[in-house]
This record gives structure tokens, C-alpha cells and sequence, in this order.
């Protein structure tokens, strides 16, 4: 019990039940920033953990890389070290014409557009965002005034199979399921969410995620958008804390 | 114009209908639904489709049947959006996934395994068949102010009834059992007919669909009172939210 977990080199009590999930390693120590006393506490390939307070409550930041296959890992190492709630948080690209950058996506599920979900359950099975994440997440985007809209993401294995299709050999498959996710409604696209549910549905833990879009015009600041992950792991702590 | 039209199944045109929509499957559970409601009409009856509107605190509403499983349900869903509706609660019993499950707890659905054939002549499978979270704190709401013993999860929507009931006597016996257990592993609460076609076909034509169901499990099943009535306060509860939010609501 106390080794560390293969790929994460976490033990029980280096993190907290609660973990914000950004893709990139270099983003985790950004997030750290707005905790309470962080520190780091683990590196390894692309799994970069830092551990601090928010309300007196520990909670963790770990990156997942890009990817489902590596961050299927990550979630399942960091819940053999006791963690329950889960949020992604990161960039995506946009679905539906007339996205501003800027805007965030509060994801409520997500499109299985990739592999490594089918090596857990079978492909109907639904990749759907915990409740009590997202109504937290969404709390806190309408605290902080932020435009947001809450959807289905797509969670894809091939960046430049999104951006790029033309170059691709499956070009008009691509295409085809594109304006499918459109007139599904789905307002993101991203390569992370659809795993994390679904494994967190075997787990019996809590995930959503919540992304900055990229759309029409410039992408800002990243800022806002960890600053409201952050107040929704607060919201959490608190409603968590009042039901017990 | 073709809206003004009667719809070619369900038998309805515009005005026929609220925005807010109970979704039986039983066309003999619309009345005792419809009982529930403020001055209710019985407005039409086509095959399987069965029709009552009335009022909730002033707000017109409607109860239609769908009919048994996900093709039937796909073209209710379908006509009565050409109609008005927007707001649409499924409403009826399961069977129960997880071991700990007793007979008359309220399934508040969250999400579906896509386990049927109609939702794949709209969208590719890997798409999430999603209820809408404003219809779910709603539907919660109202089984909290009605005392029930609820749980949130997701249900699975297939396609044959006798097929989850008596897997062993099936062709695709093996198949059908491991996914029972994919499903159980997975944490699904309920199993049930039509929920994942409804969800997908909202999604697309951006209208709001949520479920709540009485779960079958090994005890006798209790009488459904408190879940018409659950079903039937969750409207109340989206309509006093969407006036609060000036939303539209008829």
C-alpha cells in the first residue's frame, strides 16, 4: 500500500479527494499557484503533481498529458491514492459556428471518439460528467461573470486529425462525423474528457471538466478559466462539507 | 403549411399541446397522469399515441404515450417538437441494474447506454445519450419535496425486454449476459426501452428531455403514485424555474 503507484510515483496522502486535471505538465504548476501552500510533490514522464490547501481541504493538481491512453493512467493511479472529484481542465477547439475564444465549456459528456474507453466498457455506454461537478462549475463560471455554455465534447485521439483533416487518409470520414457532432449539438472538442467518465463511472468517483474554447478571434488569458476550476473545487469542498 | 398539419402519427397540430410534456409508455398511464393536471382534455388517440393536455400552476401541459421502445418513442419525440414542445420527462418503471436496488425507488436518470437500434439512424454510437442537467435538478427536487427514495444514474435503453429477462434462452446468450455485467460494472441503475433515443434526438433538435423511473427489483413492486406524482412536480419545478429565468413557458 504505501509504494508508490507505477507511473504517477504518488503514495496515499500525497494528494487530496479533490484534483484539478490539466493535459499539460507545464500548466500544473501554474494551477499550484492558486492553491494554499503548494508544493510539489511528484515528476515523472509527463505526470507533474503538486499538492496544497483550498479552505483549509488538501487538493492536487496532476497533469494527464495528451491523450486518453495516458490519462486512463492517471485517473487510476490517483484514485488508488484516495482521490474522489476530479476536474479537467484545459483548451479545446469549437463545434458550433459563432464560439468566441474565450467562452468555456462546461462539459456534461462526451463523444467516445477514441480508443482507449472501449478497453473499459462497451461503446454504447455513456461518457457523462458527474452532476454535482458540473452545477459546481457552472456556479462558479456564473460567479465570475464568464461567458459560458454547458455541452458534449468531443473527446478525439487525433489532433491534427481534427485541425487538418484534408491531410488525413480517412478525410471524409472525418468530415462526415464533424457535421454529425455539429448538428448533435456538441460545443467542444478536446482528447481527454470521454475516458476520464467513463472510468470514473466504474470507479464510483466524481469528473467533469471544464475547457476555454478557441474560436473567433484571439485566445486570452488562460487565467479565468483556472480561476473558475478553482472556486468549483471550493464550491464542492463546501457542498461536500454540508452534507456530512 | 405542414405544421398546421396534423402530425402524421401522434395525430396533433400547434396548440394541441404545452411546451412541457410527460413521456409514458403506456398509453393507459396517460389518464391517471392527466388526473394530475388542472383541468384536463383528452385531446387525441393514434395507435399507441395517446394524448392529454391541461394546466400546471396556469402553464399548459401535455402527456403523450410513446409506445413500447426507442422506434415508436423517436417519432413522438419527433412530431411533438413540430408542435411546440420543447420540455420533455420520461415517465415510467425498470427493471434495476445494481444488487442494492428496492421496488418503487425512483431512477432520476442521467445519461443512457445506447443498447437499441433507433439513436444510430441519428447519430454515430459514440455519441453520449445526455438528459438535460436543468431537467435533472428538477426531477430531484421533486422527489425530495415527495419523500421518495431516488437515486441519479444512468440507465440502459435496449431493445428487447425478454431478452434482458431471459438472457439464457437467446441465440446471443453470451452476449448478452457479459454485457449485463459491463453494465452493472459500469454503475448503471435502470434498465429501460426508450431513454437513449429520446436524450440523442433532444440533443439534436435542442429541446430538453430527462427521465424518472419506478426501479423493479426482487421485492413486489409498490403502486406508482409517488412517481406520477414526482414526474408531475418536476414540471412544476422547470416551469417556476423558467419563469424565474424569463423563459418563455407558453
Amino acid at each position: 500500500m504505501s509504494e508508490k503507484q507505477y507511473h504517477l510515483q504518488l503514495s496515499p496522502g500525497d494528494v487530496g479527494e479533490y484534483v484539478l486535471l490539466p493535459g499539460d505538465p507545464g500548466r500544473a504548476e501554474v494551477i499550484a499557484r492558486h492553491f494554499d501552500d503548494a508544493h510539489h510533490v511528484a515528476t515523472n514522464r509527463e505526470y507533474v503533481t503538486y499538492t496544497g490547501y483550498l479552505d483549509g481541504v488538501k487538493v492536487s493538481v496532476t497533469s494527464t498529458g495528451i491523450g486518453c491512453p495516458s490519462s486512463a493512467i492517471a485517473m487510476e493511479e490517483l484514485v488508488r491514492v484516495g482521490a474522489k472529484t476530479f476536474i479537467r481542465v484545459g483548451t479545446s477547439g469549437s463545434i458550433q459556428p459563432g464560439t468566441k475564444s474565450g467562452e468555456l465549456a462546461i462539459v456534461s459528456g462526451a463523444i467516445r471518439d477514441e480508443g482507449t474507453s472501449s478497453h473499459y466498457m462497451p461503446i454504447e455506454f455513456p461518457a457523462v460528467a458527474d452532476l454535482e461537478v458540473i452545477y459546481a462549475l457552472k456556479k462558479a463560471a456564473t460567479a465570475k461573470e464568464l461567458p459560458f455554455r454547458v455541452g458534449i465534447s468531443q473527446s478525439k485521439d487525433s489532433f491534427y486529425g481534427e485541425v487538418e483533416p484534408e491531410h488525413s487518409g480517412v478525410t471524409s470520414r472525418l468530415l462526415e462525423r464533424w457535421r454529425a457532432w455539429e448538428i448533435g449539438g456538441a460545443i467542444c472538442s478536446e482528447m481527454e474528457a470521454s475516458t476520464l467518465f467513463v472510468l470514473a463511472s466504474m470507479l464510483r468517483v466524481r469528473a467533469g471538466g471544464i475547457m476555454v474554447m478557441h474560436g473567433e478571434g484571439e485566445l486570452g488569458s488562460l487565467e479565468p478559466l483556472i480561476e473558475t476550476a478553482v472556486l468549483a473545487i471550493r464550491e464542492l469542498i463546501k457542498g461536500d462539507q454540508s452534507a456530512q | 403549411m405542414l405544421n398546421e398539419e396534423k402530425q402524421y402519427h401522434i395525430q396533433l397540430k400547434k396548440g394541441d399541446v404545452g411546451k412541457y410534456v410527460l413521456l409514458p409508455g403506456d398509453p393507459g398511464r396517460c389518464e391517471p397522469i392527466a388526473a394530475l393536471f388542472d383541468n384536463p382534455v383528452h385531446v387525441a388517440s393514434n395507435r399507441e399515441y395517446n394524448t392529454y393536455t391541461g394546466y400546471l400552476d396556469g402553464v399548459k401541459v401535455s402527456v403523450t404515450s410513446t409506445g413500447i421502445g426507442c422506434p415508436s418513442a423517436a417519432i413522438a419525440l419527433e412530431e411533438l417538437v413540430r408542435v411546440g414542445a420543447d420540455t420533455f420527462i420520461r415517465v415510467g418503471t425498470s427493471g434495476h441494474i445494481q444488487p442494492d436496488s428496492v421496488s418503487g425507488e425512483l431512477a432520476i436518470i442521467t445519461a443512457a447506454i445506447r443498447d437499441e437500434g433507433t439513436s444510430k439512424h441519428y447519430m454515430p454510437i459514440e455519441f453520449p445519450a445526455v438528459a438535460d442537467i436543468e431537467l435533472v435538478a428538477a426531477i430531484k427536487r421533486a422527489a425530495i419535496k415527495n419523500g421518495a427514495k431516488y437515486r441519479l444514474g444512468i440507465t440502459q435503453s435496449k431493445d428487447s425486454f425478454y431478452g434482458q429477462h431471459e438472457p439464457e434462452r437467446m441465440g446471443v446468450a453470451a452476449d448478452l449476459l457479459n454485457r449485463w455485467k459491463a453494465w452493472e460494472i459500469g454503475g448503471a441503475i435502470c434498465s429501460e426501452m426508450e431513454a437513449s433515443a429520446l436524450f440523442v434526438i433532444a440533443s439534436m433538435l435542442r429541446v430538453r428531455a430527462g427521465g424518472v423511473m419506478a426501479v423493479h427489483a426482487k421485492d413486489p413492486m409498490p403502486p406508482l403514485d409517488q412517481l406520477l406524482k414526482t414526474a408531475v412536480d418536476s414540471l412544476r419545478e422547470i416551469i417556476a424555474e423558467d419563469k424565474a429565468n424569463g423563459r418563455a413557458v407558453d
